[in-house]
């Protein structure tokens, strides 16, 4: 029953993991930037709930489509009027900058918001259910659902509207998608400003689950960047699936080896499955996977 | 030996003795800030062997950094090594560790190998954390030693050594084997170099002169703990540094880690609080507007506002 219960809390988890993942994977798959300053906007997603909760009183769950509306404009933006300007780089520069908008960001909350721990604690906090025996709380299945909701909705946004046509259109050929009249300015913006709102949703549902910190995003960005590894970079369902085996991996590890190794763990895995098999799980499918 | 070579001989005699005499004549807190200040540059130099004239982007030199660190602290204190034997031992077992990991990450190019390097530094952070030998989270304290000089000299020949390794590679044919490496690596290899070995020697020279700047950073600050010493943010002001000053030459990362030092030493002098945001500030302009480095762009002579403000249109989208 044990190993059932490790299984369970294994995949609430891995939601998280995923849509967190889901946003750098498609920053990656249209521009090839690997935002470092990932972490940092899903720790500004955490501070966005924690205060629409602490000060207006919202609740962290229906005042989702705030932060996403509210994050995809901050993406929309810094893309737009940022990085555009660096797009077309080299790498370590791209890197770089995502880099130094990642610390910006970090000191800047830290000076705002201090460094002291936060957590968002709805009533239901401590509520749980069983199920055949195994302990489920309210949060995590609800911090689970909502990941998978907008897993659905993101990937209807990418496979059946026009402007998930022009995206996919610009990561798979992107001279072809300019001369056909795609604005690519325009689509990375939205583009980063997509990833960018999934990280916000991904920051406001972890900070029901850990306690919030200005500095909680540097390793939040290697994980997302082990998950989409391990599902196949710049695919969709790659980090879905991804966040799902990590998540599990993770618990097991917590449990059966200590609670000390799953970070050890999941970091030797990235470097090892970048050696071994790069194109990770599911492989590299263009946007389509 | 032409007149333009020797002036700069002289001047670099001139700068080396200079600050050899410093320590007797400056401010404690002037020294401090010097070995500071060789060992940015140090890292820097050490990092543009593999990320200047290789063209790896390479996210791990804090790796190394903290396993040359610890290495010569785990000797030091639970080996009872003598330190001059200590401190060699923690550069070598970083390059051969660099070489062993080269061998593996060195296959992959441009995001995953950076990835990957990222992934291996976060992986020692972790291992060190779950050893017992290295004092696992709470850290490695090592023996204090009053006097700020012998770190002041140590650091400073680091850098010298550095400095000297990056100049021989710069005219030497292994180090147009790099740039070739660099410039186009399947063309390298059909030349006939054997571009394997070449980044596999280049990321363990890197990594080996890193952990040299470790053993000699441990010993100074006398305490280590896995979360400070393996921080991403030592990889990135490294390469900043590096990349400002102008990454692939010789003299350009200590260039930009002079400048650099000074400016964050400056901010967090005035305003503590601000300083680190102010780093952060200054790596998106640099890239922004130099993203050749300092060094190029005065060569140039592009050091205008005109040539900065085009050069925020070149890689536009």
């Amino acid at each position: 029953m044990l190993s059932l219960q490790v299984l369970v809390n294994g995949l609430l988890l891995g939601g998280v993991y995923g849509i967190m993942a889901l946003g750098m994977s498609l920053i990656w798959g249209v521009m090839r930037i690997v935002n470092v300053a990932h972490g940092a906007l899903i720790m500004l997603g955490a501070y966005h709930a924690f205060f629409t909760f602490t000060l207006l009183g919202w609740d962290p769950f229906l005042s989702l489509p705030v932060t996403i509306g509210v994050f995809f404009v901050l993406g929309y933006a810094i893309q737009r009027f940022l990085l555009n300007r660096i797009v077309r780089a080299q790498l370590f520069l791209t890197l770089l900058i995502t880099f130094g908008l990642g610390v910006v960001i970090e000191n800047l909350a830290r000076i705002a918001w201090s460094s002291d721990l936060r957590q968002v604690t709805p009533a239901y906090q401590g509520a749980h259910f069983e199920l055949y025996g195994i302990n489920i709380p309210h949060v995590r299945l609800g911090v689970f659902l909502s990941a998978a909701v907008l897993s659905l909705l993101f990937l209807l946004l990418i496979e059946r509207t026009k402007l998930g046509r022009a995206i996919r259109a610009t990561s798979q050929e992107l001279r072809a998608a300019q001369l056909s009249g795609v604005p690519v300015g325009h689509i990375y913006a939205v583009t980063f400003g997509l990833g960018t709102a999934l990280a916000g949703a991904a920051g406001a549902l972890w900070g029901m689950l850990f306690p919030i910190t200005p500095t909680m995003g540097g390793p939040l960005t290697l994980k997302s960047f082990a998950v989409d590894v391990l599902g196949g970079l710049g695919t969709m369902m790659g980090p879905l699936v991804g966040g799902l085996v990590l998540g599990v991996i993770e618990s097991f590890t917590a449990t059966y080896v200590g609670p000390t190794y799953p970070n050890l763990l999941s970091f030797g895995l990235l470097v090892l499955i970048l050696v071994f098999r790069p194109a990770g799980i599911l492989g590299p499918r263009g946007l389509s996977g | 030996m032409d007149s333009k070579r020797r002036v700069l001989v002289a001047g670099a005699a001139a700068v080396c003795l200079a600050l050899a005499v410093a320590p007797a004549v400056v401010s404690p807190f002037l020294v401090q800030f010097l070995i500071n200040l060789f060992m940015l540059a140090a890292m820097a130099e050490s990092w543009n062997i593999i990320g200047g004239f290789t063209g790896y982007a390479s996210f791990g030199i804090a790796g190394f950094f903290g396993v040359g660190a610890y290495t010569t602290g785990v000797l030091l204190t639970a080996g009872h090594w003598p330190y001059p034997l200590a401190l060699p031992a923690g550069g070598v077992f970083a390059m051969l560790l660099a070489a062993l990991i080269g061998i593996a990450v060195l296959r992959l190019k441009g995001q995953y190998f950076a990835i990957a390097t990222l992934g291996v530094t976060e992986t020692m952070r972790e291992v060190v954390y779950n050893l017992e030998i290295t004092g696992g989270g709470s850290g490695l304290n090592l023996p204090m030693v009053q006097s700020p000089l012998p770190f002041f000299y140590l650091m400073f020949a680091v850098l010298l050594l550095s400095i000297a390794v990056n100049r021989r590679i710069a005219t030497s044919r292994f180090g147009y084997g790099l740039i070739a490496i660099r410039e186009d690596e399947d063309a390298a290899s059909a030349m006939g170099i054997p571009t394997a070995r070449y980044k596999t020697v280049a990321f363990a020279l890197s990594g080996g002169l890193a952990g040299l700047v470790g053993g000699v950073f441990a010993y100074w600050i006398t305490f280590v703990d896995p979360t400070e010493i393996f921080k991403v943010s030592w990889t990135l002001r490294t390469i900043i540094m590096a990349v400002f000053g102008g990454a692939g030459t010789v003299l350009g990362p200590v260039l930009g880690a002079a400048v650099l030092a000074s400016i964050f030493e400056g901010l967090s002098a005035e305003l503590v609080n601000f300083a680190e945001l102010g780093s952060g500030i200054i790596i998106v302009v640099v890239v922004l507007f130099m993203p050749r480095g300092l060094f190029e762009t005065v060569r140039r002579g592009e050091l205008s506002f005109r040539h900065l403000l085009r050069q925020l249109d070149e890689y536009r989208a």
